[in-house]
């Protein structure tokens, strides 16, 4: 129960901190960004989408590849699989 | 039965081998471009067959026996990236090339080993980290226990910067620039605005040339407006703000066939540029480092920045590698492959000998006796040092190919032109007669490393001929065909441990003249390779100004030099 608390904990850091970044990265900081926000609507040039990664490996010292952020769909697929890293 | 590691440098520029024994130790390393003799060998791969076979003959690799893992200095294709590249500073055009070169490079690594009969199925490959590669190639050289180890290139696998801690020889990455920030991309836009090509590797003229110029506030300013450091990671400006550069700096631009001279200010503001944004990057580094850094990457071959770095940044010892640009990354990525075998967690120390290529062919050298229509031969071993220096002294310029060549882009003597440094037209006559190259062309000076002190300001170590230092102002009159327009040189320097045979000659020639000092530059003629082969010496001693060629203990001089 407390790892999951933990897990959880985790990815909402990594969640919350991703979406400071896009808002910031895209200068909309009125726009909704959820876990379910699909990364290609997110107004994210690609090289956006690399400077986001490099961004949360500095906060999160988690090793992270430039072509992982393009292997999901969601925002949320992507802060899970880092989530996942971070714990492992 | 021993396990051997290929490294192979797989960036498609500059591909080259390396090959690590069972105990850790680089047994064999040599770009490519030296074989094929193509500069810079474009899209050639690492791993060429032949110049593998040879390899490994060198190393004595017995097929029967040895086994060879394979190791790539990328861990990623960067093509794979989906990522739009800009075309203003330089044409995207280069970086799709660049990117295509990569791929392929890093597709065919290995495959050699099917037509040398070493494999029967394509081989696993192990893929590295690219700055991990230029870390670990540039510590292997680097006797220090402890430092900062940075590394600055034109691009990694996600920046062109990264920080790693070296603690116990182990190495450990702090942080990683991500982005297309890039000092190499800015010098090679700097290369290109000066009227050059990067593409031929023309930085060294960018470099040269800063010497004749002084930097200009305006245009200093406006370089200086694509690029800012933020906690040592590079970021270029946005897209608006570097055409607005681009544009201005092109009414400064040298067109093609403007005298050289003409981009002087704006190679001496470029290179202001460089110093102080590497300086920024600099601060980031300092911390643990206990004064030592080790600088690697394509912009460690900045030599005119490295030598300022002692005494004024906080670092009172720098480490630049024989080869910190991709070539060198062959041996980062053996090693690595070495270390991952064996669990070791420990970057092994060489003896810092850079003579790690290919030596004059035995065949070849054999039959130089029987040449005699070239010239006159002799044999003058056991006292060649002595012969030379005497030649040199009578203002003799000789080209040398002793032993094994050198890993990466300078001439340490073993394939090197010599000559004497002290009369006032021998820059003018290597640079016109022998190398074909523009006259303001600086050329190298090589001194025995006890003697340092007494030629140059803030005297340090330099086996790699990677550090400028300004000579003493009473010095420059002496040799000044090795003293730039700044009043600096670019000095190798050797001790009998790390290169007897130039130890003795700058030993004997400084008994005769008084000055223990050779002008040494690359045995190559402008635009091809420092030489391979015997016949490439000879070509190029039969086709130039060259009065003799030393083959190993052979003396060919012309018949009327």
């Amino acid at each position: 129960m407390k790892e999951r608390r933990m897990s959880q904990s985790i990815e909402e850091q990594v969640l919350a901190f991703a979406i400071e970044q896009i808002k910031i990265r895209t200068k909309a900081a009125d726009m909704e960004i959820t876990a379910e926000s699909v990364l290609t609507d997110l107004g994210l040039q690609s090289i956006e989408a690399v400077l986001l990664s490099g961004e949360i490996e500095d906060k999160f010292q988690v090793e992270i590849d430039p072509a992982d952020i393009f292997a999901h769909d969601t925002l949320g697929s992507f802060v899970r699989e880092i989530s996942e890293r971070l714990k492992a | 039965m021993g396990q051997y590691h290929l490294g192979l440098s797989t960036s498609g520029h500059d591909p080259a081998l390396a090959i690590v024994d069972e105990t850790g130790r680089v047994v064999f390393a040599e770009s490519t471009e030296r074989f094929v003799q193509d500069k810079r060998a474009w899209g050639i791969a690492p791993d060429h067959v032949t110049h593998l076979e040879s390899a490994l003959a060198a190393i004595g690799f017995d097929p029967e026996k040895d086994s060879l893992q394979v190791a790539t200095s990328w861990k990623h294709v960067k093509a794979d990236v989906p990522l739009q590249l800009s075309n203003v500073l330089l044409p995207s055009s280069d970086g799709l090339w660049l990117r295509e070169l990569q791929s392929a490079a890093q597709s065919g690594a290995g495959a050699t080993l099917l037509r040398l009969g070493l494999a029967s199925v394509m081989p696993d490959i192990r893929r590295f980290d690219h700055h991990l590669c230029h870390a670990v190639s540039a510590t292997v050289f680097a006797p220090a226990s402890d430092a900062a180890c940075l590394v600055i290139d034109g691009e990694g696998e996600v920046g062109a910067v990264s920080l790693f801690d070296l603690r116990d020889r182990r190495i450990k990455r702090r942080w990683r620039s991500w982005g297309p920030g890039s000092l190499g991309t800015f010098y090679a836009w700097l290369t290109t605005l000066c009227g050059f090509d990067w593409r031929l590797g023309e930085e060294w003229k960018v470099m040269g040339l800063a010497a004749f110029g002084h930097p200009k506030a305006e245009l200093q300013q406006t370089l200086a407006s694509v690029l800012r450091v933020e906690n040592g990671r590079l970021r270029f400006a946005d897209e608006s703000v570097l055409t607005t550069a681009h544009e201005t700096l092109r009414r400064f631009a040298r067109a093609e066939g403007a005298p050289v001279l003409q981009a002087a200010d704006l190679a001496a503001s470029g290179q202001a540029v460089f110093a102080d944004l590497t300086d920024q990057i600099l601060t980031s580094c300092f911390e643990g480092a206990g004064g030592t850094l080790i600088l690697s990457g394509g912009c460690a071959l900045n030599s005119s920045y490295n030598g300022t770095i002692v005494g004024r940044t906080g670092f009172d010892r720098v480490f630049v590698p024989p080869a910190p640009a991709d070539d060198g990354n062959a041996i980062g990525a053996a090693v690595l492959s070495w270390m991952q075998s064996t669990g070791e967690l420990r970057i092994p120390v060489s003896d810092g000998s850079a003579y790690l290529g290919s030596s004059p062919a035995p065949k070849a050298v054999a039959r130089l006796s029987h040449l005699r229509g070239l010239g006159r031969v002799r044999d003058i071993s056991g006292d060649s040092a002595g012969q030379i220096a005497r030649q040199l002294a009578a203002g003799k310029i000789i080209g040398v190919m002793r032993g094994r060549a050198e890993f990466g882009p300078r001439a340490l003597g073993n394939r090197s032109i010599l000559a004497d440094p002290r009369g006032q037209d021998m820059k003018d006559r290597i640079n016109r007669d022998v190398k074909g190259r523009e006259p303001y062309r600086p050329f190298a000076p090589v001194i025995a490393d006890d003697k340092v002190s007494e030629w140059f300001e803030r005297p340090q170590p330099s086996p790699y001929m990677s550090v400028t230092l300004p000579w003493r102002v009473a010095a420059r009159a002496r040799v000044p065909a090795v003293v730039h327009e700044d009043g600096t040189g670019r000095l190798q320097t050797v001790s009998q441990t790390s290169a007897p045979w130039l130890h003795d000659l700058t030993k004997a020639f400084g008994s005769m003249t008084g000055v223990p000092i050779i002008l040494n530059t690359s045995f190559n003629v402008m635009g091809k390779p420092i030489v391979h082969s015997v016949e490439d010496a000879l070509a190029v001693f039969a086709t130039s100004g060259l009065d003799s060629v030393l083959i190993d203990d052979h003396l060919i001089e012309k018949r009327d030099a």
